[in-house]
């Protein structure tokens, strides 16, 4: 899957081209909105990756420069604004997502999936979930794990879902927030790891192989091998 | 540094100036025109009287004289008498009797007396041209006088008739003597009005231009500077006094600006250095688990950093009511749901109890997000603040303008040092491990949307913070 990555500073560009590559992306840099201009039109993207803030002109500009000229990828726009501005919230509606700076990788590679399976014809939708031996059952709203129904309450078995959907892929706290409560903020405490924790108490019992790893630091991720 | 004639500054005064003289000697134009016409008929009703009165003074004359040898003599000599007292005569001059005419016909129409200058003929012709009434004198132009005469008429008893004319040429030349003088005055008065009027101008004009020079210093150097306000009250000096205004603001923003700049590379410092030191320390560690350890000490510590770098730019901008919201209805009391539904299994590890009150829906227009940022807050300040196994009543009350929300608990309430500076920035109680943001958030958004805050201990023990958010309906 082939990407165009345009940002200017050389950290993030050489830090998001490595692990795109380990994440099994190919990988284009444009340094400045002339270059993405060329790339975007000689070579076919699956998705681009915009920097707000470019030397030659403004990120949005560029993408309505793209949009003009045919270019149909879905946008990852990155921010290093703090507040969202309203085009922004439009390209948004369009399609398009945005993230501010600094962003984990994680949650980054997240919206990148999401961004890339919403242009992907849409596969009819499963009413049940399988990772390993647990069970999501969407349409009754049950949870098993090697055939033993799980006591969950209905916010855990949101959250759980949300794992499942995500399972193998590391996501965030605020990922979690935003997916499984829509909200965008961020706590000072742990809420969001004693939900994970309680979860945890009733999906892992005594004995099990343990689903809900926690990567320090970054997040979680339910393991799916 | 900028003289008047700068070149690129053209004075509005003499524009003012020449606008104004044109009015003004328009305006004084038609003021002696009027005059003119009064002054010119008062003349003409002046000199009408005495040639009325003074013809029939000579008719009577003529009548009582006898027709004898000497009666052309007598009559002569009194017409001469007369002319002598011509109105509106140059007491300068000679008495001259060119002046005026006296002429006596009788029923034949033949003359009989003629004193005056000129050809007698002619007079009786010209008086035959034209009809002269008895009652009013008339305008008769004689032939060898470019002047015309007023000419006045008497009937005598026996028939005949007495004619009295009077040359106009005392009425014309007082009327343009009149003219000559408003002429000087006239030029003088204009000339002095245009002078008024442009210092008048150019003093104001000069304030003005002195303000727009203190002004484009101030845009250049100095912000302390102002702008001279004079003191007469007028529109310029209302000018000068909003300019300082404003002035006075923007150098508050930016002395704003100053200090949060300088309390947040002090703040950002000391998180860094720690962040700095574990990954250098990292570097020497032999096992990798430690190693690990540092780094996502690190890491964490970095997330955090932020939040706080975030929530003091917004607590900064919207202390100075420059944060930018996005509204759109919300449902506070579903909101507030959503959030103990997040928050409950944490209280719950604490052993603190939540309970909710509300009116049901609670509609009010905001920006979500800080909304959903600033209740984040006030949760996580009981949670941190409150000790183990109390009880939290988070209560919603829809008022008719208002949304009422406050946060009530049983703990140990505000100590008294804090109390009054609760929503200021940095202010952490004992044992907090918060960055001492958290109601100096609450205090920015609420404020952003127009509404009040109040924190304050609970007769019964326990702290209270009482929120009212103003109902604000989309357009």
């Amino acid at each position: 899957m082939r990407i165009l990555l345009v940002e200017d500073e050389v950290p993030i560009q050489s830090f998001l081209q490595r692990s795109l590559e380990e994440a099994g992306f190919q990988v284009d840099i444009a340094p400045d909105g002339k270059t993405a201009e060329q790339l975007a039109v000689d070579a076919a993207y699956e998705l681009l990756i915009v920097d707000l803030g470019l030397p030659d002109m403004d990120g949005l500009d560029l993408i309505d420069h793209l949009r003009r000229m045919g270019v149909r990828a879905p946008v990852l726009i990155l921010s290093a604004r703090r507040s969202v501005d309203d085009r922004v919230r439009g390209l948004e509606q369009g399609g398009d997502d945005y993230l501010t700076k600094p962003f984990a990788f994680a949650e980054l590679l997240a919206r990148l999936r999401n961004l890339l399976k919403r242009n992907a014809p849409s596969v009819s939708e499963s009413t049940r979930l399988r990772v390993q031996d647990l069970e999501l059952d969407l349409l009754r709203r049950e949870a098993t794990r090697a055939g033993q129904i799980l006591p969950l309450t209905t916010q855990e078995f949101v959250l759980l879902e949300y794992l499942c959907r995500n399972a193998g892929r590391v996501v965030t706290r605020s990922m979690i927030l935003d997916k499984v409560w829509g909200m965008r903020i961020q706590p000072d405490t742990n809420v969001v790891d004693v939900h994970i924790y309680r979860l945890r108490g009733k999906v892992d019992g005594k004995g099990m192989q343990p689903l809900i790893r926690t990567l320090r630091g970054v997040g979680y991720v339910l393991k799916d091998r | 540094m900028f003289s008047k004639t700068d070149k690129g500054f053209r004075s509005a005064a003499w524009r003012i100036t020449a606008w104004a003289a044109v009015a003004y000697a328009i305006g004084t134009l038609f003021v002696f025109f009027s005059l003119h016409r009064f002054v010119a008929r008062d003349i003409q009703r002046r000199s009408d009287a005495w040639l009325s009165g003074e013809v029939e003074v000579l008719g009577d004359v003529a009548q009582r004289t006898p027709k004898d040898s000497l009666y052309q003599r007598v009559v002569e000599e009194v017409a001469e008498l007369a002319s002598r007292e011509v109105p509106n005569r140059d007491e300068t001059e000679a008495p001259d009797t060119a002046a005026v005419f006296f002429l006596e016909r009788d029923t034949n129409n033949a003359i009989q007396v003629w004193v005056g200058p000129g050809k007698s003929a002619d007079v009786a012709h010209a008086i035959h041209q034209s009809v002269v009434r008895q009652d009013k004198p008339s305008d008769i132009s004689i032939a060898g006088f470019s002047i015309p005469y007023r000419v006045a008429m008497a009937r005598l008893e026996d028939g005949s008739t007495v004619y009295l004319g009077l040359s106009e040429r005392d009425q014309l030349r007082v009327l343009a003597n009149l003219r000559n003088q408003f002429l000087v005055v006239w030029a003088l008065v204009v000339l002095l009005g245009c002078a008024i009027v442009f210092s008048a101008t150019r003093r104001m004009l000069n304030h003005v231009r002195r303000i727009s020079e203190a002004a484009s210093r101030i845009g250049h150097s100095d912000l302390c500077e102002r702008v001279p306000v004079s003191k007469r009250g007028d529109e310029v000096s209302h000018l000068a006094t909003t300019l300082n205004k404003m002035l006075d603001r923007i150098e508050e923003t930016i002395h704003q600006l100053h200090t949060i700049t300088d309390s947040l590379a002090h703040d950002l410092r000391s998180p860094l250095t720690a962040i700095r030191g574990k990954l250098e320390l990292s570097l020497s560690m032999e096992d990798v688990e430690e190693q690990q350890d540092a780094i996502i000490a690190s890491i964490e510590e970095l997330d955090r950093l932020t939040v706080f770098l975030n929530t003091t730019l917004d607590v900064a901008e919207a202390r100075a009511d420059a944060l930018r919201l996005n509204k759109s209805a919300i449902d506070l009391c579903d909101l507030i749901q959503n959030m103990i539904d997040l928050y409950e299994p944490s209280m719950t590890e604490r052993g603190l109890l939540i309970r909710y009150e509300n009116d049901g829906p609670s509609f009010i227009h905001a920006d979500p997000s800080l909304i959903h940022r600033m209740l984040a807050n006030l949760f996580d300040n009981e949670l941190t603040h409150l000790p183990d196994s109390r009880t939290i009543l988070v209560r919603v009350r829809n008022e008719s303008q208002s949304v009422n929300l406050s946060f009530e608990d049983n703990g140990p309430g505000f100590s008294e040092d804090v109390i009054s500076s609760i929503f200021a920035k940095r202010i952490r109680g004992r044992n907090s491990q918060g960055h001492g943001l958290g109601l100096a958030f609450v205090d920015a958004v609420v404020r952003a949307h127009n509404g009040t805050v109040s924190a304050f201990n609970r007769d019964t023990g326990g702290a209270c913070i009482s929120i009212i958010l103003p109902v604000t309906h989309a357009r």
